[in-house]
Formats: structure tokens, C-alpha cells, sequence
């Protein structure tokens, strides 16, 4: 199939009262995508997806699914289906009947029903558990049933609302890669809604990072990682060191000034910033290099480089996070990858040559 | 000193504490069952005497068989228990929804008058519904009914008058069920395609079953055990069982009436054995506590 839109927001604003919980919010989803909804808790995330659900209707602006305006549609008429936060599966019924609930209210003849059903209990490997009630279930199997219970319908879009959020770390992992195989499968456009960063830069596709009911950047993981635009999404996705620092000179390439008049290159600077101007700096603790002062270390037009001295050091396995005191007075924390075992660690007020790319450097309104 | 004192003073109590503990508990339980174990021993008592125990006897039971007044007013009591509670058990139900899930102008008032019946004193609501019944013109029209082979004429004041009060405890014991009920299962249930009514028939109904189950019974019971509310709606010559036993004693209490309490005490055990074991069957003990049983 050609790339169609599966759900599209235009405008969208939810206020309830006086607090606007979704404010102007635009979004086009294609068809198949693996799309998440990030952001700190109260962001309007949920709100969003209960609008498409339709449990909620705007204030303002209108949704598509599959290419037909929702307008005031209840939700038992939309081809979405949802996966609750705690799965709300019905206690009273059996696994069957929860998961068959679907079929039955669309008038699925009994024979189909049960097939389905067991496909589904198949997909979700629930094989055999179909009498059981949910209480008699683990934590993730009754997310199973969640999830079966929804995709049997084969929705066009699935819209899921932290649907890991109640189980544990081993098991959240495990689920994560459960369910992009399974969305891959399926080939459902789905709707994830968490606030983990870290679960939504591995499964998604392309993710919105959303901020008191906006949109603050949407991109692919890399570009929310690596170029992110704002200071807000620098520091809710990762950590990032932010240094204060005037802009210099915005073109032909950005120049700007750090604390005790070091100059160092920048790649990039978000627009409306103009030189003379108070601003952020952004680098990530992974893109800073440490070299000794006997070292030679990458000199250039794009090479910023700044004298500091070893603080603090914290091991942590896979890496050593250094905290440096730079001789202009703020503080950096870099991220060393431990590569050898016998490699002679830097020693606590030990002088340092801290050096980054201008490639990794980005500038914010402070 | 003062110190040694006070240690062996704790000691003192905490020997005393738990004799102190099981003399109180056999007192209390005594002031509870001792009355109605009296009355279960004298309805055996081969004499008309009630103060002196002079052999066994089944007569009074087999007495109570035989008259029909009594058993026309057992029939009476059952009549209008159970079509009351049926009403009061669909109005309080749908009462209680319309109360937790729709805001609406004056909802507080109309949420307090649905404790009236609750608090005030029965004999206050029955003044209340006699006048009722006397202006309004409804008066104390009988309806004339085959009920389980007996003809029975009921008043429909005394229909009304139950399901007046018992609408009120239906409710409140709904209303805390629905209150704990996850919401989400509604809109889990409409996010798969079942509408309002499917949603309510599927989810919603079978969820609340228990609380309603409880709110019937609890119904059933107070409309059974009722004397005030139908002594003052029955205009002349309706008995209820409650009704009839009253005008039994004001001649003095008789073997008769010990006999017809046990049968009463032996009827509410039963219920009370239905719903717990109704309850476990269906599940949870929360549900147990919840309705107090
Ligand atoms: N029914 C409601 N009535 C009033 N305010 C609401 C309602 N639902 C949500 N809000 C408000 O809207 C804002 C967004 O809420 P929402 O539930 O969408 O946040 P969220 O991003 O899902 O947060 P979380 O990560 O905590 O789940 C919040 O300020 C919240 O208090
Ligand atoms: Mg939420």
C-alpha cells in the first residue's frame, strides 16, 4: 500500500475549563507506523489518544482516522481499539470472553469467533489460558490479553496508553521488543503514549516530544537524540550538559563565547537567536573527549577545546562518567566508554584537555 | 520504687486484660442470644404457661399451620416484601447510576432526599405517608390477587409505602459499588464496539450484580420485618405477619407467637446463609464486608 494517513490531527485543542490539557496540535500518521506520543507527566498525552479513542471530544479541530473525519463520532463507531494503562479487562468474563468481546458486539458468527480468538491467543502466546480469569493472571500476561483483546478486531490503528507502565524492568524490556516484532507482524499503525525516553527511542519509528499540550519536536529517535531543538527536548531526552554562552556570529558559521571568553564553534544555532545575545549551549556527556596534556588532540576550525581539571569520577560498567571542572569555572560531565581493562584511570584533580565537535555542539534560547 | 510500682501494676493488668476480655465477650453475647434462646425453648413447651417449662411439644407449630389468619398474613408479608423489593431494586438501582454518573442543577438535594428515609424515624415517614395516602385521594384501594394459591387483597398504599423506603437503602448499597467500579471498563467496553446499552447489559450490569443482589436482599428483609410503615398504610383489616403478631400480644405473649419468631429467626438465618454463600460463589470477600454481612 501506498503511503496513506492513518489518523491526522489538525488544530486540535482540548481545554477542560481553564486549563488548556492539548493546545494546537497538528499530527499525520501514516499508515503502519510505530509512532509515540513522549513527555513529562501532565503533558496531555493521554488526552490525546482519548480524542482519537473518542472518549473525549475537542474543543476545537478535527481528527481523520483512515481518511474520514471523526467530527462527533462515539467512540463503539471508531476502527481504533485501545490498550488501557491497566488494561481494564473485564474481571467478570474469562480470558475468551474478553478477548472474543470485540467480535461479538460486530455480530461475528460463533464458528469465526473462536478461530480468531485462537489465532489472537496464539499471536500473544496465551495459548491454553483461555478459561482463566484475569485475576488469576501475572502482570504481563493480563497485558497480553490487552493486547489480543484489541488487535483481534484488526484495527486500522492502535492506540496505546503506557501499556507498560505496571510491569516490572526485566519484563518492560522484554515486552518492548515483544511488541515492535509483533506491531511489524501485524503491520497496525500503532499509537504508544509513555514517558519513558528510552522506550520510546527504541521501538518507535518516529516520535512527538510534547511539552504542556504542544508538540515540541517530532522526528525519527536519532533526530530527537542527537539534533534536538529546543532546550526542553535537549533535556528531557537523555542527559546533556548545558553551558551558558553568548553568540558571537551566527553565519557563515556560529561562533559562540563560554564563561571567561573561550570561543568555540558551534554547528548549529536555533533560529531567532541573534549574535550578541545570552544563550545555551548543549553537549552530550558521550561527545566530549578527554586527552591528557601530553596527548594530541584535533585542532581546527571545528574542534572546540577547553582546559579543566578531573573532579569527580563515577564507574558505572559499560562507562566511567568524569565530572570536569573546566578553568572557566562551569562544570561538564563526560561519558568515557571503558574499553580496556588495564587503561590507567585519570586521577581526581588531574589536569584535562576537554575537547568536542562543533558537530555535536547546539545552542537554545537559555 | 515508684518505678517497680508501676511494673508490677502492668503486670496485674496484663493478666487481667484477657480474663477482663473473655467475661466481657460471654456478657455481650449472652445479652444477645440468651432472649432469642428462650424464646426458641418455650415455642417447645408443652404448656400455655410461658414463664415454666413443662415437656416437649410440637403443637404450637402444628396450631400455627392450621390458622388461617396467620397464614394469610405470612402470605400477606411475603406479597409485599417481594413485589417492593422488586420495584425498589429497578428504581434504586437506576437512581443510583443517574446519582454517580450524571451532574446535574440540584443534585445535592435530590442526593440528600434520598437519605431521608434512612434517617428520619420510621414512625415520622409513616405519619408522613398515612397523610400522603388520605389527601392525595390514592387511599387504601386493596389489590385483589392470586398469590401462590391464596387470595390475597393488598392495599396499594402498603406496596408504595415499602418501596418508598427501601428505594433508599437499594441505593446507597448500588451507589458504593458503582463508586468503586473501574470507569475504565465502560469505555473499554465502547472502544470495542458495544454501545451504551451493550456496554451497560455486558459490563456495567454484571459488575454492579452483587452490590444489587445485596440491596435487594437488604430490601427484602427491612420490607419483611416491617411494622410501623404498614400499620399506618393499611387503612383497616390488612395484616401483615409483623401486624398480626402485634395484635396477637396485646393479649399477652403465647406459645404461638414464641413459635412464629423461630420460624421468623430460622428464615433469616437461611437468607443470611443465601447471600454469604451466594457471595463466595461469585467471588470476592471484599463484597462480604462491603454489605456488612
Ligand atoms: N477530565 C479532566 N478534567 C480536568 N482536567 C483534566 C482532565 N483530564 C486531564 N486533565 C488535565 O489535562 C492535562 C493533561 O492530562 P493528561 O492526562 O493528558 O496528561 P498525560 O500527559 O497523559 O500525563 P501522565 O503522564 O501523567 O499520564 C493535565 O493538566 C490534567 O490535569
Ligand atoms: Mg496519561
Amino acid at each position: 500500500m501506498p503511503n496513506t494517513i492513518a489518523v491526522e490531527l489538525r488544530d486540535v485543542v482540548k481545554a477542560f475549563g481553564s486549563v488548556v490539557a492539548v493546545d494546537n496540535l497538528s499530527l499525520s500518521i501514516p499508515d503502519g507506523e510505530f509512532f509515540s506520543l513522549l513527555g513529562p507527566s501532565g503533558c496531555g498525552k493521554t488526552t490525546t489518544l482519548r480524542m482519537i479513542a473518542g472518549f473525549e471530544m475537542p474543543t476545537s479541530g478535527e481528527i481523520d482516522i483512515a481518511g474520514e473525519a471523526q467530527g462527533y463520532r462515539p467512540a463503539h463507531r471508531r476502527p481504533v481499539n485501545t490498550v488501557f494503562q491497566h488494561y481494564a479487562l473485564f474481571p467478570h468474563m474469562t480470558v475468551y470472553d474478553n478477548v472474543a468481546f470485540g467480535l461479538q458486539m460486530q455480530k461475528v458468527d460463533k464458528s469465526a469467533i473462536a478461530r480468531r480468538v485462537a489465532e489472537s491467543l496464539d499471536l500473544v502466546q496465551l495459548n491454553g489460558m483461555d478459561k482463566r480469569r484475569p485475576k488469576q493472571l501475572s502482570g504481563g500476561q493480563q497485558q497480553r490479553v490487552a493486547l489480543a483483546r484489541a488487535l483481534i478486531n484488526r484495527p486500522k490503528v492502535l492506540l496505546l496508553d503506557e501499556p507498560l507502565g505496571a510491569l516490572d524492568l526485566k519484563l518492560r524490556k522484554e515486552m518492548q521488543v515483544e511488541l515492535k516484532t509483533l506491531q511489524q507482524e501485524v503491520g497496525i499503525t500503532f499509537i504508544y503514549v509513555t514517558h519513558d525516553q528510552e522506550e520510546a527511542l527504541t521501538m518507535s519509528d518516529r516520535i512527538a516530544v510534547m511539552d504542556q499540550g504542544r508538540v515540541q519536536q517530532l522526528g525519527v529517535p536519532e533526530d530527537i537524540y542527537e539534533r534536538p531543538v529546543s532546550r526542553f527536548v535537549a533535556d528531557f531526552i537523555g542527559e546533556t550538559n548545558f553551558l551558558h554562552c553568548m553568540v558571537m556570529q551566527t553565519a557563515p558559521r556560529g561562533e559562540v563565547e563560554l564563561a571567561g571568553g573561550i570561543r568555540v564553534p558551534v554547528s548549529w544555532i536555533r533560529e531567532g537567536i541573534s549574535p550578541g545575545s545570552q544563550a545555551l549551549l548543549s553537549l552530550r556527556p558521550e561527545k566530549i573527549n578527554l586527552f591528557e596534556l601530553s596527548d594530541t588532540y584535533p585542532t581546527g576550525p571545528d574542534s572546540a577545546v577547553v582546559h579543566g581539571h578531573v573532579e569527580r569520577l563515577v564507574y558505572v560498567g559499560t562507562d566511567t562518567h568524569h565530572t570536569i571542572k573546566l578553568d572557566n569555572g562551569a562544570t561538564v560531565i563526560a561519558r568515557v566508554q571503558n574499553f580496556h581493562v588495564e587503561e590507567e584511570p585519570w586521577e581526581i584533580g588531574e589536569e584535562v584537555i576537554v575537547q568536542w565537535d562543533a558537530a555535536h555542539a547546539r545552542v537554545f534560547r537559555e | 520504687m515508684s518505678a517497680a510500682r508501676s511494673s508490677s501494676e502492668g503486670r496485674m493488668r496484663a493478666r487481667l486484660g484477657p480474663w477482663a476480655l473473655v467475661i466481657y465477650g460471654i456478657l455481650a453475647f449472652a445479652f444477645l442470644y440468651l432472649p432469642i434462646i428462650i424464646v426458641v425453648i418455650f415455642s417447645f413447651n408443652d404448656s400455655r404457661s410461658t414463664a415454666q417449662w413443662s415437656g416437649f411439644t410440637m403443637r404450637w407449630y402444628q396450631e400455627l399451620m392450621g390458622d388461617d389468619q396467620i397464614l394469610l398474613s405470612l402470605w400477606n408479608s411475603l406479597f409485599v416484601a417481594v413485589i417492593s423489593t422488586l420495584i425498589a431494586t429497578v428504581l434504586g438501582t437506576l437512581a443510583a447510576l443517574g446519582l454517580e454518573r450524571y451532574t446535574f442543577r440540584g443534585k445535592l438535594v435530590v442526593d440528600s432526599a434520598f437519605y431521608l428515609p434512612i434517617i428520619i424515624p420510621d414512625i415520622a415517614m409513616a405519619i408522613m405517608l398515612l397523610i400522603f395516602f388520605n389527601t392525595s385521594g390514592i387511599g387504601f384501594e386493596p389489590w385483589r390477587v392470586s398469590f401462590l394459591g391464596t387470595r390475597l387483597a393488598v392495599p396499594y398504599s402498603v406496596i408504595i409505602g415499602h418501596v418508598a423506603f427501601n428505594i433508599a437503602f437499594v441505593t446507597v448499597v448500588v451507589r458504593a459499588r458503582l463508586a468503586s467500579m473501574d470507569m475504565t471498563l465502560e469505555e473499554a467496553a465502547s472502544d470495542l464496539y458495544a454501545n451504551s446499552w451493550q456496554t451497560f447489559r455486558r459490563v456495567t450490569l454484571p459488575i454492579l450484580m452483587p452490590g444489587i443482589l445485596g440491596g435487594a436482599l437488604l430490601a427484602f428483609t427491612l420490607s419483611l420485618d416491617d411494622f410501623v410503615i404498614t400499620f399506618f398504610t393499611s387503612g383497616a383489616g390488612f395484616n401483615t405477619l409483623p401486624v398480626r403478631v402485634f395484635g396477637m400480644i396485646k393479649r399477652g405473649v403465647t406459645p404461638e407467637i414464641n413459635a412464629i419468631s423461630t420460624l421468623m429467626l430460622l428464615a433469616s438465618f437461611g437468607l443470611i446463609v443465601f447471600s454469604i454463600l451466594s457471595r463466595r460463589r461469585s467471588g470476592s470477600d471484599e463484597e462480604a464486608i462491603q454489605f456488612g454481612l
